[in-house]
């Protein structure tokens, strides 16, 4: 079992220590569904909001998502690398990085400077965000993810696991599932995990504030009633909706490409999910 | 006493006139072949003294000297055996020549006239040179006389073309007859596809506009089978398309005896482990016909397409191009016609499960978007299409399929190319960057949104033009003049998502 490093000999850039506050883990696949990448956005918002600071792993995905749902908030958060303090894998997340730094937060690391992404030293990152954080909440997990990992490290850490519930359908949230059954906590919304924190918060089993829409509605295409057949968790394909709908495939590629543009469906494996309309900004290019 | 004979070498589909030319001259008994006769040529001298003396025919006991002219070309090939034993017996005879005829043919030690590879090449190079009888190996006698213009003459023994020639006795020439050409049987029908609609389409606008396809999804989703069904929604070979691809087969000698056209387009499947050389053609002096000539207007299929050799997918880029593939060797450079429609298929990431729906992938992104970028450059640039396939649920698999059939899908590509070919003469997937902007009249709206989503995407110009095509052949398929929104935005969605971009 690795020992998380003292967070005294972290190398780090940014504010440090971080300001006074809860901290929270939001981790997850490194490619959500559109779901759990919205989750994960305004999870960390009204995490952030309240006053918490979201700590994740800069990864791709539910990380990347947290990250920015809680600078959307004007929160700090905390970036715990797998690399150098100096280098930001993916490089995609760079700028992302960098925003991280302008609003006060931190990017930090255990390895030194220079270190470059290898295999093995991500399970170890997780024990550090593990030990960063009072309580740890898995968003979208597949069997066997990396996020489990941060949730184990979690249990031995002493630290409270959370996890965010997900259609039974889908192969994604199966390990959030083996969480909860297991006696993680549920989490529906931010008060939730602001409770067990033991902010003066009444638990109330309301929904998560849904995002304003669901899928854009874009002038061109308006809204389109192929949007009611989609999910936003598992991929429909072109055909299914063909038959269903008794419309020529043809058609239903065109729409759904039109949709695509618009930035309110994106493709998963053969078929396409709806997008929720807090993602979207980012994952346009999807 | 000098004789000459005409004959014939190979040179990829094409020939160089040989003449042979036998001197006997004084002089205790020797036999010299010279002109630059390599390997399988000069053991002709065995083959010819033996098949002569077999046959009670005289063979001289002078010096004989063969010339293969003209002296600087190599000649390989067991092609010349049948020139040489004539032109000796004519020589021997003291007859001159036997003026507008040609020979052709391997000859075994007992005088019996074999099988030879390339009859058809060589007879149709002989009728190019102007002339006019021509004696080639009866069991390759029915390719020769697809050649319009010339007489064949099937011979099954040396004893009786040299009966023929210095006794006059009748050695009759095959009366030309319109060769079998039968409505091809298609092996595998879309009708016995379950589900894989998008996949189903994406053949279907393939064909109408002769794109090469990439098909991409988990093991056991049935890439191949889909693959298969392409050649049978294809329209049949022309007569033309047919003698390109059986001179091919003449080369390899890989015709059918007796039938040589066939209206099938031929589907190729190579296996990942195939040498450059088996893909493309090659070998050591003389460059034979690869499985990009056998796939010759038809179909070449790559299954693993990650698996195969960089260095083979390199070297299809020719082929890709020019629709033919030139091979230069020690012994000279030949060309052989490489136009196909390649079909790749590939898992979309180490492990095969990315996307789908009930198993999860094990493939970190990094390790998905290095996998899909092994695939990627010059060669995905030529690929117009790409498309996800998916697994069938099981609970399907025993359920009655409820597709078309590959002949309905047939008629809609055989209208949409014949509109192509029409306007422009070639297919959609041959369309240049001027004739794009010159023939395709796309609606303003439809550029628009072509351009928004290239802008969006980051489309680079090459990919821009596909999307271009690909909506030129929708377009067709619905019988429009026009490329409006609706086709692009269709054309657009045969594209295989970046996993790694999200």
């Amino acid at each position: 079992m690795p020992r998380p490093p003292d967070p005294d000999n972290l190398n780090v850039r940014g504010r440090w220590p971080p300001p006074p506050g809860p901290r929270v883990a939001v981790v997850g696949s490194r490619r959500p569904s559109p779901y759990g990448e919205a989750v994960a956005e305004r999870l960390a918002t009204d995490l952030a909001a309240a006053g918490a600071i979201v700590v994740s792993g800069l990864a791709l995905g539910v990380d990347a998502a947290a990250h920015e749902g809680a600078l959307a908030a004007g929160g700090c958060t905390i970036a715990v690398l797998g690399t150098g303090v100096d280098i930001v894998y993916p490089r995609t997340n760079a700028e992302l990085a960098a925003r991280i730094l302008e609003n006060g937060g931190a990017l930090v690391s255990q390895f030194a400077d220079g270190t470059p992404p290898q295999r093995a030293n991500f399970p170890r990152r997780n024990w550090t965000i593990a030990a960063l954080s009072d309580v740890v909440v898995v968003v979208e997990a597949a069997e066997g993810s990396g996020a489990l990992i941060t949730a184990e490290a979690a249990l031995a850490l002493d630290r409270d696991v959370m996890a965010v519930p997900g259609s039974v359908f889908s192969p994604l949230s199966v390990g959030c599932h083996q969480l909860l059954r297991d006696g993680a906590g549920l989490v529906q919304n931010g008060r939730d995990v602001l409770a067990v924190l033991g902010a003066q918060q009444e638990v109330l089993d309301d929904p998560l504030r849904p995002p304003p829409s669901l899928g854009l509605e874009s002038p061109k295409t308006g809204r389109d009633a192929l949007l009611g057949h989609l999910s936003d968790t598992l991929p429909i394909e072109p055909g299914t909706l063909a038959r269903k709908l008794g419309i020529p495939l043809p058609e239903i590629m065109s729409r759904l490409t039109a949709l695509e543009m618009a930035g309110a469906v994106r493709p998963r494996g053969a078929g396409f999910v709806r997008l929720t309309a807090v993602g979207i900004s980012r994952t346009g290019s999807g | 006493m000098a004789a000459s004979v005409r004959s014939v070498v190979l040179r990829g589909l094409d020939v160089v006139p040989v003449d042979v030319e036998v001197d006997i001259g004084p002089g205790t008994r020797k036999f010299f072949l010279i002109g630059l006769a390599a390997g399988s040529v000069r053991e002709a001298r065995e083959r010819v003294t033996a098949a002569i003396r077999s046959c009670g025919l005289p063979f001289p006991l002078h010096v004989i000297t063969c010339n293969l002219a003209p002296a600087e070309v190599r000649k390989d090939g067991a092609g010349l055996d049948l020139a040489i034993a004539v032109a000796i017996c004519l020589a021997e005879a003291r007859r001159p020549a036997a003026p507008g005829c040609a020979f052709f043919g391997e000859i075994s030690l007992d005088g019996a006239i074999r099988h030879t590879n390339g009859v058809l090449v060589a007879t149709r190079g002989l009728a190019g040179l102007g002339v006019d009888r021509v004696f080639v190996p009866a069991a390759d006698a029915a390719e020769a006389a697809l050649v319009p213009g010339i007489e064949v003459v099937p011979c099954r023994h040396l004893g009786e073309v040299a009966d023929h020639l210095l006794e006059g006795l009748p050695l009759p020439a095959i009366t030309p007859q319109p060769p079998a050409y039968e409505e091809p049987v298609a092996v595998d029908d879309l009708a016995e596809v379950h589900g894989q609609d998008t996949a189903r389409r994406a053949l279907e606008v393939a064909a109408a506009g002769g794109h090469h396809l990439l098909m991409s999804g988990p093991p056991g989703s049935g890439k191949t089978m889909l693959a298969r069904c392409l050649p049978g929604i294809l329209p049949p070979l022309t007569r033309e398309e047919a003698i390109d691809l059986a001179q091919v087969g003449s080369v390899l000698g890989e015709l059918e005896p007796g039938r040589p056209l066939s209206a099938q387009r031929p589907f190729r499947s190579p296996h990942h482990t195939i040498s450059t050389a088996g893909l493309v053609g090659g070998g050591s002096s003389l460059a034979r016909p690869g499985e990009v000539s056998r796939a010759h207007h038809g179909v070449l299929f790559l299954d693993e397409l990650a698996e195969f050799d960089p260095g083979s997918l390199q070297a299809l880029r020719q082929p890709l191009e020019e629709g033919r593939v030139r091979i230069t060797r020690s012994g000279g450079s030949v060309s052989y016609p490489a136009r196909f429609m390649l079909v790749g298929a590939t898992n979309p990431c180490p492990c095969g499960w990315e996307g789908d729906p009930v198993k999860a992938c094990r493939c970190t992104p990094a390790a998905v978007y290095a996998y899909q970028r092994a695939l990627s450059g010059p060669l995905l640039d030529r690929i117009d299409l790409q498309v996800r396939v998916s697994r069938a649920p099981l609970e399907a698999l025993s359920e009655e399929p409820t597709g078309e059939s590959s002949a309905a899908v047939r008629a809609r590509v055989s209208a949409a190319r014949s509109r192509q070919l029409e306007r422009q003469g070639h297919l959609n997937a041959n369309l240049t960057r001027a004739e794009l902007r010159r023939l395709t009249g796309i609606r303003p709206d439809a550029r628009r949104a072509l351009e928004r989503w290239s802008s969006a995407k980051g489309l680079t110009a090459r990919g821009f033009q596909r999307a271009w095509r690909v909506a030129r052949t929708v377009a067709d398929l619905q019988a429009s003049d026009e490329i409006v929104e609706e086709h692009v935005f269709e054309a657009l969605g045969y594209r295989v998502a970046d996993a790694a971009a999200a």
